[in-house]
């Protein structure tokens, strides 16, 4: 066994976190040994062999492969007929499936449910699935698909969500929705007119934003086993929101939850494109129950860009009042998204968008229009960050435009503004901790970024945003106040330590994150733990993967769980020791008297005890996170925006990149990142790191390069990786991640916050700030294309050279 | 089009029978259950599925199987050390964090290994090109750039193949 | 997706490769590195009922320089054979270059010089250096063979003067003056993996005297349906001193020759505007080498 001290532990200024000076070690809760160590993750071995089993590596005896047959001739179109008899009488093939045999209709937001497993009447979008079969092999499969004749009557393709507004008398894609809005609402806190005329400084900007995709390596796989005999059905899915698949499953498939197991293997990335149920999951269960047979429906990975449902596409005003002091006074927020064909997270995104003006400064009025409209797109929906980076973009811009106009660094006009610990916003969004002023200090420090603004050579240019995300959500998206994650604890002498919660590890390592949380509240190692999640029948509840949560709900279960197993282990050993139970410290193994170093036992004979006398040691413990809707009693102030926006706590950063503009292709290079994030404790630094180096990748690849790209008649003209381009390692940047290694939310788990999310907010503005700094182009728009730079630089050319004349 | 044909993975001679049309990924992962090898996108344009074939890092996604009788390949499975050890560059990317979802790593790995056994001492460009059709989702590259330059020191220090 | 059925066959001789190709006429597809070739037939854009694997036959691949009499290059050679070839890299640094810019490392692995040039993608980067540098194809056939200026070869968008039973089996590249310099660039989104929105090559020399152009072949991909010779640009060029007002003028003449298109990767705007803007540095950069001469 190793112990914490021959392992790394994380130096915070030069010193242990384990042992913190002027603190006794006993009434120290930041005496932490297994979180804040850089542990490999706990599946890293098994992945680097290749040992890990995902969705598409499994396979079950007997087991039929699907597919599913795609609308490519329309984006918009009624169905006249599907004729599925050639297939069905291809040898090989064992079922069909349409979509009036499945008619129930599912969605993750439980008042939009409109989609349906196939297409029932009409398509919607481009790609969309109309049929699937079951066959005893892929290419038999295929080869069914082509043999399945459908007739379609073609409907004009609304692809903008101005024209589909206006168009809405005469095309309407939803009968549900006659104007073509799928979701609309306003939020206004205080008298935004008022504080603009008191303004000294008011900006109007409109922006743009693309229509990227999560681009995750492993497209989405289900494999499905229905036993006839017991009625039970069993799914193995690439998916990171097991519960909402689970219920979505019961309502499609009218079995009840209690006979659905569902288990998610290994996952090859989610990003949110796999936070909800997907077609290939429910036709692989249902053509499941039609054969008696195992059945696994894999995409390729152009119906990965059809059907998986990337970020809203925006247009937004924003308009910002700062005071003659430079406090920011008012904003008014306006944002028209690209829904799409369906409903998605459709109006979760839309009031995150507005609730995420409030932050990361302090503004005491605020008004958002919303609205979410339909058009014949591929369904926009939860993609990294959520709701978040658009508005981010259209503030950070805004506010270094305006530190110009006012004559200041855009360094000291956000250090102004930013908030502090304790703040609650107009819309009574409370933040409990914050670091983001110390994340904006040490960005610009290291960076030496007053030292560089406005001086670099043109073509060259230093740009700076900040940025925060949510930390946990605060309810379910289907009206139930039950804890979003339970965790069980198992001590005894066979299993050792096992923690039990169905969290999903799509890649951002809660798996590993539990074990240590499990390790720290147990006072034994991350080593000791055994992990079992991602099964809704041998794991525990969880909401899923989503809103930057496990963390903080998984780190809260943990504690609780691990109470009732101390005590039962103190009090095992107080008796032995002859002390008091409530003056014994469990850490590394050892349980001893906070006062008596000599009365101290080992855990594992506690352990051995109590297994002998009272059996297993099972500890439960849940995480409700705090409700913060409805109406302040005391100031009657009601708290709009659905369930959306408020969190337990928030995570902060601050980005800034330095970018090289090729002013003869228009190509922009990032060259160079400097980060500072406040995640709270960092629970693995490692892999903390790691999640913040990727989301500015991530994101600056939809700054510049990605973009899916949609065709007159709708057709997706970039299904595929070659058109649709990501950052490769030649577009990687030296970056630099400042992360506070000393920050501690005492509000949180362990002290820990986000960091998956909140880390992609800052990179949209920070490249567009930077080129600005480079070109003296402001652009309102991303991804900024080359050919954007090169038309904007010619027109400034054009312009100089007449202002001249 | 069916035939017989022998297939030399990982050390070991596998006779199996095949559709010409059948292409080596489908063939590592459906006939013969060697999952490492992942599919990303079918087209070249991810490199999920990289193997080694005759040493050069290849597309098993666009090589037709029949295309490799008498050629060694290697796959991530054949990485295994004696013991069942790790090699050094699955230890350096398991060390240095450079996997988050892991479904690109077996096929990055395979790409630095096909680099590291022409070039035991590459440059940082080197490496960068080396891993250029290679795409990443979740690490932003750092890591596994990393991952690889230390490899390189401790293979070229302990002469691992 | 899958391709459809098939029946492969991989002939060791070129005298089997011939009668096969003889035999089976556009009922087969050759298949030299299939980086494009399996793409194309899992879209089913292509159904050959034959696939005839030339990469095991010998005598198709290898690079061969002879001092004074130029280099074959084999249609099996791999992109990377002619990316890290020292002799191509020394003599032929266009045709290195683009090479190591093709896709990423697995495809440059995988794919064949010969495989590039006939996909016939106006994109296809090797074939614009290979024009410039005055490659000849040899097209071979059991009946013998002949030879052709590559520019008179690719004919089209996915189109070739192939005759049946032929196969394309060496590029013959003359041997460059020895004061000659050759020089390729691209424009594209990123830098690899990239399928270039436009790209150029220029061969390029200088008089003694370091300022007057002797001779020039300027030739622009990505912007016709088929690899461009500019007739205009060495008209312009040569017997003149170089100059940036002279390199003005064959600016706007490159973009007044070049046809480009819009499609998802560029604008025809855009791709005008690299015709001009790349058409400058490559000349410069191309001028400031051949004085280094």
């Amino acid at each position: 066994m190793q112990t914490w001290d021959k392992r790394e532990t994380e130096v915070t200024e030069g010193k242990s976190s384990y042992v913190r000076e002027g603190v006794p070690s006993y009434l120290d809760e930041r005496r932490h040994s297994q979180v804040g160590r850089s542990v490999p993750k706990v599946d890293a071995a098994a992945k680097v062999r290749g040992e890990a089993v995902y969705a598409d590596d499994m396979t079950l005896p007997n087991m039929l492969y699907g597919k599913i047959k795609r609308c490519k001739e329309y984006a918009h179109a009624k169905i006249k007929k599907i004729d599925c008899s050639k297939a069905l009488a291809l040898p090989g093939v064992f079922a069909v499936l349409t979509g009036d045999e499945a008619p129930n209709k599912w969605g993750i937001v439980p008042h939009s449910c409109n989609e349906t497993v196939l297409a029932i009447d009409k398509v919607r979008f481009y790609g969309e699935g109309v049929a699937a079969v079951a066959a005893i092999d892929e290419e038999t499969a295929e080869a069914a698909l082509d043999l399945i004749e459908v007739e379609y009557e073609p409907l004009p393709a609304l692809l903008d969500p101005f024209e589909s507004m206006a168009r809405a008398n005469e095309v309407v894609i939803h009968e549900t929705n006659p104007d073509n809005i799928a979701f609309h609402g306003n939020q206004i806190y205080g008298d935004v007119d008022k504080a603009f005329a008191e303004c000294e400084y008011v900006l109007e900007r409109e922006f743009k934003t693309g229509m990227p995709q999560h681009g995750f390596i492993e497209p989405q796989s289900a494999l499905a086993s229905f036993d006839p005999h017991n009625g039970r059905l069993h799914l193995w899915s690439s998916n990171q929101v097991p519960h909402y698949l689970h219920r979505q499953l019961s309502i499609v498939t009218e079995i009840p939850m209690s006979k659905i197991r569902v288990t998610i293997p290994t996952v090859g990335g989610g990003f949110g494109g796999k936070g909800e149920a997907c077609p290939n999951e429910f036709a692989a269960c249902i053509l499941s129950r039609k054969t008696g047979r195992p059945v696994k429906i894999t995409y390729e990975r152009s119906e990965v860009f059809f059907t998986s449902k990337g970020r809203h596409p925006c247009h937004m005003k924003m308009k910002i009042g700062i005071d003659k002091d430079g406090y920011i006074q008012a904003v008014d927020f306006d944002n028209t998204m690209d829904k799409g064909a369906y409903a998605s997270w459709g109006v979760v995104v839309m009031f995150y968008t507005g609730s995420m003006v409030h932050l990361p400064y302090k503004i005491p009025n605020v008004r958002s229009y919303l609205r979410n409209v339909y058009t014949n797109k591929p369904s926009s929906g939860a993609l990294r960050g959520l709701g978040g980076v658009q508005p981010r973009l259209a503030m950070e811009v805004m506010l270094d435009e305006m530190a110009e106009m006012m004559g200041i660094s855009p360094y000291e006009l956000k250090m102004k503004n930013a908030v502090v610990s304790g703040y609650t916003a107009a819309n009574n969004m409370y933040v409990p901790h914050t670091e983001y002023k110390r994340c904006l200090e040490t960005a610009v420090e290291k960076s030496s970024y007053l030292e560089k603004h406005g001086k670099l050579p043109f073509g060259k240019g230093i740009g700076l945003a900040g940025g925060n995300y949510i930390s946990g959500t605060a309810y379910t998206l289907y009206q139930n106040y039950k804890p979003h994650t339970t965790v069980v604890l198992r001590v005894d002498t066979e299993g050792g330590v096992t923690v039990q919660c169905a969290c999903t590890d799509i890649g951002q390592g809660v798996d590993t994150v539990i074990a240590q949380f499990t390790a720290e509240a147990l006072g034994v190692y991350f080593e000791d733990v055994h992990v079992v999640v991602r099964d809704t029948e041998t794991a525990t509840f969880d909401l899923g993967t989503f809103a930057s949560r496990l963390t903080y709900a998984t780190g809260t279960a943990v504690k609780a769980a691990a109470e009732p197993i101390n005590q039962k282990l103190k009090e095992i050993a107080g008796q032995k020791l002859g002390c008091r139970a409530d003056q014994l410290i469990i850490k590394d193994h050892k349980i001893y008297s906070m006062y008596e170093t000599k009365k101290t036992m080992s855990w594992d004979e506690a352990v051995d005890i109590a297994t002998s006398t009272v059996g297993t040691l099972v500890g439960v413990g849940h995480f409700s996170p705090p409700r913060r809707k409805g109406i302040d009693i005391v100031t009657g102030n009601r708290i709009q925006g659905g369930n959306i926006g408020h969190s337990p706590t928030f995570g902060f950063s601050c980005q800034i990149h330095e970018v090289e503009v090729d002013v003869e292709t228009g190509r922009i290079r990032v060259k160079k990142v400097t980060e500072a994030g406040d995640m709270g404790t960092p629970v693995n630094p490692m892999a903390a790191d790691g999640q913040v180096e990727g989301s500015i990748v991530y994101n600056m690849g939809a700054a510049l390069y990605e973009d899916q790209v949609i065709g007159a008649d709708g057709r997706h003209l970039n299904p595929n990786f070659h058109d649709y381009k990501m950052p490769t390692s030649m577009e990687m940047p030296d970056m630099f991640i400042n992360t506070l290694k000393d920050s501690y939310d005492p509000t949180a788990p362990f002290g820990a916050k986000e960091t998956g999310e909140g880390a992609v907010q800052p990179t949209f503005p920070a490249i567009t700030n930077a080129v600005y700094d480079a070109i003296g182009i402001r652009f309102y728009q991303v991804p900024i294309t080359p050919e954007m730079v090169l038309r904007a630089l010619k027109e400034k050319k054009e312009k100089e050279a007449g202002c001249g004349a | 089009m069916k035939q017989q044909i022998s297939l030399d993975i990982n050390g070991r001679v596998y006779d199996l029978v095949i559709s010409h049309r059948d292409l080596l990924v489908d063939v590592l992962r459906k006939k013969l259950g060697l999952t490492g090898t992942k599919k990303g996108c079918g087209n070249g344009d991810c490199a999920a599925c990289t193997v080694q074939v005759d040493g050069e890092p290849t597309l098993s996604c666009l090589t037709l199987a029949i295309s490799c009788q008498g050629k060694k390949i290697i796959t991530v499975e054949g990485l295994a050390q004696p013991g069942g050890a790790l090699h050094p560059i699955q230890e350096a990317f398991v060390n240095q964090g450079a996997i988050q979802c892991g479904y690109c790593t077996p096929g990055m790995v395979m790409s630095a290994k096909a680099l590291l056994d022409k070039n035991p001492k590459p440059t940082l460009e080197e490496i960068k090109l080396a891993i250029s059709g290679n795409l990443c989702r979740c690490t932003g590259y750092k890591r596994i750039i990393e991952a690889i330059e230390i490899a390189a020191a401790t293979m070229s220090a302990q002469e691992v193949k | 997706m899958y391709t459809n059925e098939f029946e492969y066959l991989a002939p060791t001789t070129p005298a089997e490769a011939f009668e096969l190709v003889g035999r089976l006429g556009s009922k087969a597809r050759i298949l030299a590195g299939g980086t494009d070739l399996v793409v194309l037939m899992k879209d089913k854009l292509t159904s050959p009922e034959y696939v005839i694997d030339i990469k095991n036959i010998k005598e198709f691949k290898g690079i061969k320089y002879e001092l004074g009499k130029g280099m074959t290059i084999g249609a099996t050679t791999k992109i990377s054979e002619v990316q890290y070839s020292e002799i191509v890299q020394e003599k032929y640094p266009a045709l290195a270059y683009a090479a190591s810019q093709l896709g990423g490392t697995q495809v440059r692995h995988m794919g064949t010089i010969g495989g590039n040039t006939c996909n016939a993608s106006p994109s296809g980067e090797t074939p614009t250096p290979l024009v410039a540098l005055g490659a000849k194809v040899v097209l071979s056939s059991a009946a013998g063979e002949r030879e052709l200026p590559l520019e008179d070869f690719i004919t089209g968008v996915r189109r070739l003067d192939l005759k049946e039973g032929e196969i394309l089996t060496r590029f013959i590249l003359p041997e460059p003056s020895p004061k000659s310099v050759s020089r390729y660039t691209y424009a594209g989104a990123r830098d690899a993996m990239e399928i270039d929105c436009v790209n150029m090559a220029v061969n390029f020399e200088l008089e003694d005297d370091k300022e007057t152009i002797k001779y020039v072949k300027f030739v622009l991909g990505s912007v016709f349906i088929k690899p461009l010779v500019s007739k205009e640009v060495p008209a312009l060029l040569i017997g003149q001193k170089f100059s940036d007002a002279l390199v003005e003028k064959a600016v706007a003449a490159a973009q007044g020759e070049a046809k480009p298109i819009s499609d998802v990767r560029a604008s025809e705007w855009y791709r005008n505007e690299m015709v001009g803007n790349l058409t400058r540095r490559l000349l410069k950069e191309a001028f400031a080498a051949a004085r280094e001469v």
